[in-house]
């Protein structure tokens, strides 16, 4: 069933976040704290607003955007999985953004794939556009005062779409994370994620 | 401000030829390019319930995806065909052809306009259920397979009894994935040994492991893969199924990321007449180059193995397949005719191990008695092959397990008669045993591992407890003493090695 959802953010976004573009790296996101969707869990189809990114004491946040028909994020979802379980025990606070699809569509993929977290409709796009995210999957953290700290792949797996590694020999996501919860800075903090596109509007011209 | 009407008239002007040009020049729109490209070289897997991982039916989910098809059509990885393009004419290509690639990047260039939709084709329909009828016979997996929802691929062999009591013809066969999402491609097999069973047996799990095509034990009878429409046996072709046969299924499942079960169903069509002609396959070198020597260095770029067979018989060829494991690379098959000249049958510069197609050429090409078919194998071991399932690489033998590598270039013929076809396989057998005899006088230690025990006639696992003592009858025969076998020296050898268990037990080389 094609479930129509009656539920826009209650704040559109500020005109400077469409002009922004894509932000590199480290660079703060004026007001991203203020930004309100609709997600919902994994158990329930039941939209709820929220503000992903507003401070609530967290030592970072990580975003994933995600579809729920791209076969290269869908096979990460165990290694997703697992790094929210660990992640989140060390004060992360992990997000599934999704694009282009339902609140029914993304309850049933939580479902399905065992994915841990709050899925956040993003419709207009607004958190991809404050991260510069333009694929899926990809990751990002962002640290509390919502500064990009890292932005690209979960890890080196996937080498385009079709062909996967047996195993990964990088794990840039999970190598931030640990940097960012030591304090350290973030090795590399954009790389290229591998996967399908987020729809993003052609720039204006 | 005056002035800027004037400049803009000016600039129109400047730019008259260019808007001319492309005013002639339709842009590229879904109703009229896209459309009719996607609707017949996608949406057979891209659609709800198929292996594809989303629809590709209509103008809004074929325009989300339009940078993903630009790119996966570029660099060939979609539509899946490995045939290098433009080398050789198959009747099954899906390929697409540079001019239909560079629509899609065309078309996103453009902003993905509709164009007009009373334009667009209509989506060709694909009826539900057994795409050639109601089978004569359904075989089911006995059991539901769980795959798992990540790790390596996994490649499963399910038993089926078929039950039946008298020799039995087949002329089509049609497979019905459980879950399209994890089944990749399929192999038949059939077994009259009661080895299936008890293998199956073994196996806590449904199924059994390993993904060699037969071990020279069970009598291969074709495959589906992703993407091919079922479709009745050519030239009123039928294969054989012995009574009592099992069919033994191997499933290549790929994880998507959850858990799922699979019990995937075969469904057979009989036939009252028996097959037109007798056929076969010619598999170079045979039986998936147990005999070849395959010894990878950990980390070679570009390992080559060569293999080059005679056909002593006429014969007509309709189709070529290859097969190796995760390090294949090239995979090529040229024909040398009696007359000199050369053409090719098989040309993959980027061989796959995840497709298994067979390539059916468009027309059937004679091959007269004396033609030498040449392949060519290569293997990439290094750490840079995202292929490669060991890391660090390995060295790497041929053997029938994942990590391990094969290789074979097989072509499916028809002969005019029953001799004919036997004289090829035995032909076939007479080439295994040069192999072996070439790699037991280098002192291959890996053929020597697989043949111990059972190389010739008097060997009953006493005369080769080692390399040395299998070598002693081969260099008896060497009567000019230069360490090598000349072909007179070798007719002995050849029928010495005959006799022995390792041939004789190797079961059908080809097709009954």
């Amino acid at each position: 069933m094609n479930e129509s959802i009656a539920i826009f953010p209650l704040l559109t976004l500020f005109w400077w976040a469409t002009q922004a573009g894509a932000l590199a790296a480290g660079e703060a996101v004026a007001n991203a704290t203020l930004t309100r969707l609709a997600a919902v869990q994994p158990a329930e189809a039941h939209a709820t607003m929220i503000t992903p990114l507003a401070d609530r004491g967290q030592k970072a946040t990580v975003l994933f955007f995600l579809t729920t028909e791209c076969s290269v994020g869908n096979g990460y979802a165990p290694e997703i999985a697992r790094i929210v379980q660990e992640y989140q025990k060390r004060g992360v606070t992990c997000y599934g953004v999704y694009a282009h699809e339902t609140a029914a569509a993304v309850t049933r993929h939580l479902k399905d794939y065992a994915l841990p977290f709050s899925g956040v409709l993003d419709p207009k796009l607004q958190l991809a556009r404050l991260t510069g995210a333009t694929v899926t999957p990809e990751a990002c953290i962002l640290s509390p005062d919502s500064r990009v700290l890292y932005r690209g792949r979960i890890d080196d797996r996937a080498v385009k779409p079709g062909t996967v590694r047996a195993e990964p020999s990088v794990r840039d996501l999970r190598l931030s994370l640990d940097a960012v919860l030591a304090g350290k800075p973030v090795p590399q903090p954009v790389t290229r994620a591998i996967g399908c596109y987020l729809d993003l509007p052609a720039p204006e011209k | 401000m005056p002035y800027r009407p004037v400049l803009r008239s000016l600039a129109l002007l400047l730019l008259w030829p260019a808007a001319l040009a492309a005013a002639e020049k339709r842009p590229v729109t879904f109703s009229e390019d896209i459309a009719p490209l996607v609707f017949s070289n996608c949406a057979a897997c891209h659609r709800p319930g198929q292996i594809g991982p989303f629809a590709l039916t209509d103008y809004e989910s074929v325009k989300r995806r339009a940078k993903l098809i630009a790119e996966v059509t570029e660099d060939r990885t979609m539509p899946p065909w490995h045939a290098d393009p433009g080398v050789v004419a198959y009747s099954n290509d899906r390929s697409l052809t540079k001019e239909q690639i560079a629509l899609f990047s065309d078309w996103l260039a453009a902003g993905t306009p509709e164009g007009d939709p009373a334009k667009t084709p209509v989506l060709p329909e694909i009826k539900d259920g057994w795409q050639m009828g109601p089978p004569d016979q359904i075989a089911t997996m006995p059991e539901a397979f769980t795959v798992p929802a990540e790790g390596r691929d996994i490649y499963r062999k399910f038993t089926i009894p078929l039950n039946l009591d008298k020799d039995t013809w087949v002329k089509g066969i049609e497979f019905h994935p459980g879950d399209p999402r994890v089944v990749h491609h399929i192999l038949y097999y059939l077994d009259t040994t009661g080895k299936a069973r008890e293998m199956d047996a073994k196996d806590p799990k449904p199924g059994f492991g390993g993904m060699s095509q037969s071990n020279g034990e069970f009598r291969y009878i074709g495959g589906w893969d992703v993407g091919t429409q079922p479709v009745e046996l050519p030239y009123g072709l039928r294969w054989f199924i012995p009574k009592g046969s099992d069919l033994v299924v191997q499933v290549h499942y790929h994880p998507i990321g959850k858990e799922t079960t699979d019990q995937s169903s075969v469904g057979f069509h009989y036939s009252d007449e028996p097959t037109a002609k007798p056929w076969s396959i010619i598999p170079v070198p045979p039986h998936f180059g147990m005999m070849q020597g395959i010894d990878i260095p950990a980390g070679e770029k570009e390992h080559i193995e060569k293999a080059s067979f005679t056909i002593p018989e006429d014969c007509t060829i309709f189709s070529v397949n290859a097969h190796a494991h995760y390090l294949g690379k090239r995979m090529e098959m040229s024909a040398t005719f009696p007359d000199g000249s050369t053409r090719w049958l098989l040309k993959t510069s980027n061989w796959d191990f995840k497709w298994q197609e067979d390539y059916a050429f468009k027309d059937p090409i004679k091959l007269p008695a004396g033609t030498r078919l040449d392949v060519l194998m290569s293997y990439d071991n290094s750490a840079e092959n995202p292929a490669n399932p060991t890391k660090p690489p390995k060295r790497v033998i041929w053997g029938p397990s994942t990590t391990d590598e094969m290789g074979v270039i097989t072509l499916s013929a028809i002969f005019e008669t029953k001799e004919q076809k036997e004289a090829t396989h035995q032909a076939l057998r007479v080439y295994l045993a040069n192999q072996m005899i070439d790699r037991l006088l280098e002192g291959s230690e890996t053929v020597f591992g697989q043949v111990r025990g059972q190389i010739g006639a008097a060997d009953q696992n006493k005369a080769s407890k080692n390399l040395e003592a299998a070598r002693a009858p081969l260099l008896a025969l060497d009567f000019d003493k230069d360490s090598k076998l000349s072909s007179a020296e070798r007719i002995p050898a050849i029928a010495y090695i005959l006799q022995g268990a390792f041939i004789k037990n190797l079961g059908a080389i080809g097709f009954d």
